[in-house]
């Protein structure tokens, strides 16, 4: 975690109210990994007083790039497109915990709704990097909300479901799951709470029918892992990146926590990604 | 028992108080010590005092602060300016090396900005609010920006005072910096009881007394806004620990000023003014309140004029020192509130933005300190308030919509 001053290089709409802006930080871009984000401080401190938490949408360490892909909800964000090439931001970061993958997972399975994209697009990335196979599952309202395949990597899958059926699968994204559980050996999704609470009950569900085959692995293994650690986390078939609104967004505040199994986690801290049986769902 | 002399300057007039000590017992128990970095101890000698004995020298206004790098000489004159301050002066003492201090709420328990944040330089640090037992919070969410500020209903989760002894204390006695615990409770003996939990322990510097708290024995009315249960609460706890002992006041009250006396004369140390204000936000589709807890306490550079109004008011009716908390951003905003009557400030939610501007404004202040000629900040203190003492000022009560 560090205070970094960011120099955008380029920003454009990619859907309506969507950007994509590309940001010379190579502190950034080297330190960071899949599912950390950046809070970036606003031009206008005597109004916007909080900064603006972002997933690090890609990293490119070679030019010391990275992006940010956002949807313009409020004062904060319309403010940033409007930042001109050559202005420096300050962002601090990498905040947050990483996605956990399992060395022996060859097929991830992402799942995004709608700006939940920017959540594990970096995940895509690494994997390919790292020799696995990816497909995501990719939800959103309609098909001019559908994020451009051009702006994945080849290697990728890429699925898409929209509301009103006007691309791809007619429902949510989450029916089209079932079809890659099989497949998947870890799940990965960012999006809108109800989404996650969805998938985090389909996670659950498989788990119960795989119940025998963990309790072997468990028996092989010895030890539990703690809830919350690194090492559960890469165990866990689904991992979440979940929202909050934030206040300072190193730890110290708590004004960004959901409810966990065990008590109030930070997002910030703690997340932004969690298992998903760390979470205290609403009612199934 | 001794009684203590005490010179007050307030505007022009020099104001002599006999002061009977008789309500502060010595500092005995087997406490380390106050926390008076080795640097400065010597300072109470030599004028750290709330209010000092410089006379009433006119402050021009200076306009905008000096940044530029410093040169050698100027470095040295730099580190000659005296920004040392006593928080308890009457009580076995809390001297800080400087007067900008972080607000409780805002830098959790000192550790987390560690990595962005050199945190012996700031002056000390208030930590998150301490109650008796773990307490898991409000439902989230429990944040959201307004106008010039935010709402928060954390809700005071924190894991006890035994936890927080037992995991920050061992890192606490290892800096420099003064750590002060912010003290919640829901009732007296919750409050005298996280109260000697604390005492003696290596670490902790001081206590600030978050009064903002529901008072379940009295109905949940909270005591902030009763005098006599914020006085019976404050006398309590003063029996209770020998620690330096701050109060912080609620803004939510129709006059604050019997508050802040009856506050005194239990035996509190400082008063800090003030805490959040009392606010509301509405959801995106408008169907419910946006905060889990449907009201938060609003905080920022929104508050600013609420906190120099209190500030301003107390002032004129304490004689222990007063920390002011609200809205402070710049340079300018911590010199706004030392002319209202403050020793000191704490910054809170700026820091959210700027977590490096607690450290920054010391820097600044004893810039602007070697630009004016003088040597101390303490002359900058109290130059707004009105000149004729005596009996209190109405001024300031006219305006009550
Ligand atoms: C997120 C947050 C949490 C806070 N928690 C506490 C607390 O636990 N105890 C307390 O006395 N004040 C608490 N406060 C109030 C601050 O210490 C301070 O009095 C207030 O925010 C006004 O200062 P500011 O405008 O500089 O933020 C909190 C404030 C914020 C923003
Ligand atoms: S945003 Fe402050 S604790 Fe997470």
């Amino acid at each position: 975690m560090r205070l970094v001053a960011a120099e955008l290089v380029e920003s454009r709409q990619i859907l309506p109210g969507q950007w994509l802006q590309s940001f010379h930080a190579p502190e950034l871009a080297s330190g960071s990994r899949a599912g950390q984000f950046v809070h970036v401080r606003t031009g206008d401190y005597s109004g916007l007083v909080l900064r603006r938490p972002f997933s690090i949408n890609t990293t490119d360490a070679a030019t010391g790039i990275i992006t940010l892909h956002f949807r313009t909800v409020g004062r904060g964000t319309e403010w940033l497109t409007r930042v001109r090439e050559g202005e420096r931001l300050d962002m601090l970061g990498p905040l947050g915990k990483p996605f956990e993958v399992d060395s022996r997972s060859r097929h991830l399975l992402l799942v995004a709704g709608g700006l939940g994209m920017a959540g594990v697009r970096m995940l895509a990335d690494e994997a390919i990097r790292d020799g696995r196979q990816v497909t995501i599952l990719f939800g959103a309202l309609s098909a001019n909300h559908v994020y451009p395949s051009t702006l994945l990597p080849d290697e990728v899958e890429y699925v898409v479901a929209t509301d009103d059926g006007s691309m791809g699968h007619h429902g949510y994204v989450t029916e089209l799951v079932s079809e890659y559980e099989a497949w998947a050996d870890q799940a990965f999704a960012c999006g809108p709470h109800p989404m996650l609470a969805r998938l985090a009950q389909l996670a659950a569900g498989r788990r119960e029918r795989l119940g025998v085959a963990k309790l072997g692995r468990k028996r092989g293994g010895g030890k539990v892992d703690p809830l919350g650690s690194a090492a559960a986390r890469r165990k866990a078939f689904l991992q979440v990146s979940m929202e909050q609104t934030m206040g300072c967004a190193v730890g110290a505040c708590l004004g960004c926590t959901v409810m966990g199994v065990e008590g109030p986690l930070r997002v910030c801290r703690e997340g932004p990604v969690f298992a998903s049986d760390e979470i205290a769902w609403p009612d199934r | 028992m001794k009684a203590k002399k005490k010179v007050v300057i307030v505007g022009d007039v020099r104001v002599s108080a006999l002061k009977q000590n008789s309500k502060h017992k010595p500092a005995s128990k087997g406490r380390s010590g106050p926390a008076v970095p080795a640097t400065t101890a010597t300072a109470g000698a030599t004028g750290l005092r709330p209010r000092v004995e410089t006379g009433n020298t006119a402050i021009a206004d200076l306009g905008t602060p000096f940044v530029a790098q410093p040169t050698l000489a100027e470095r040295a004159a730099l580190d000659r300016i005296d920004l040392a301050v006593d928080l308890a002066p009457d009580h076995g003492g809390l001297v800080l090396r400087s007067p900008i201090l972080v607000a409780s709420g805002t830098f959790g328990y000192g550790v987390e900005y560690g990595e962005v944040v050199d945190v012996q330089r700031i002056g000390a640090i208030c930590c998150k609010g301490t109650t008796r037992r773990p307490r898991a919070g409000n439902p989230p969410p429990r944040v959201t920006e307004t106008p010039g500020g935010m709402l928060n209903s954390i809700g005071l989760q924190n894991p006890g005072v035994d936890a927080v002894i037992d995991k920050y204390g061992p890192i606490w006695q290892g800096w420099q910096v003064p750590v002060i615990v912010n003290v919640a409770g829901e009732s007296i003996e919750d409050y005298v009881e996280v109260a000697r939990r604390l005492d003696g322990v290596p670490g902790v510097a001081g206590i600030e007394l978050n009064i903002s708290c529901p008072n379940v024995g009295k109905g949940g009315l909270q005591f902030a806004i009763d005098r006599d249960a914020a006085r019976a609460v404050t006398a309590a706890v003063r029996r209770a620990t020998d620690l330096p002992l701050l109060v912080k006041l609620s803004p939510n009250v129709a006059d604050v000023r019997p508050i802040a006396k009856a506050i005194e004369d239990a035996g509190a140390d400082a008063i800090c003014a003030i805490n959040t204000l009392s606010g509301l936000a509405v959801s995106a589709d408008r169907t419910h309140a946006f905060l889990g807890n449907t009201y938060g306490g609003l905080s920022g550079p929104a508050i600013k004029p609420v906190a120099l109004r209190i500030v301003y008011e107390v002032a004129q009716v304490v004689s222990i020192p007063i920390v002011a908390i609200g809205g402070v951003t710049n340079l300018d905003d911590v010199l706004d509130f030392l002319a209202c009557g403050a020793v000191a400030v704490q910054v809170g939610t700026a820091i959210f933005a700027d977590p490096e501007l607690p450290v920054r404004l010391g820097d600044e202040l004893r810039a602007d300190c070697l630009r004016r000629g003088l040597t101390s900040y303490h002359p900058l203190i109290g130059t707004a308030l009105p000149k004729r003492t005596g009996a209190p000022s109405a001024k300031g009560a006219e305006y009550r919509p």
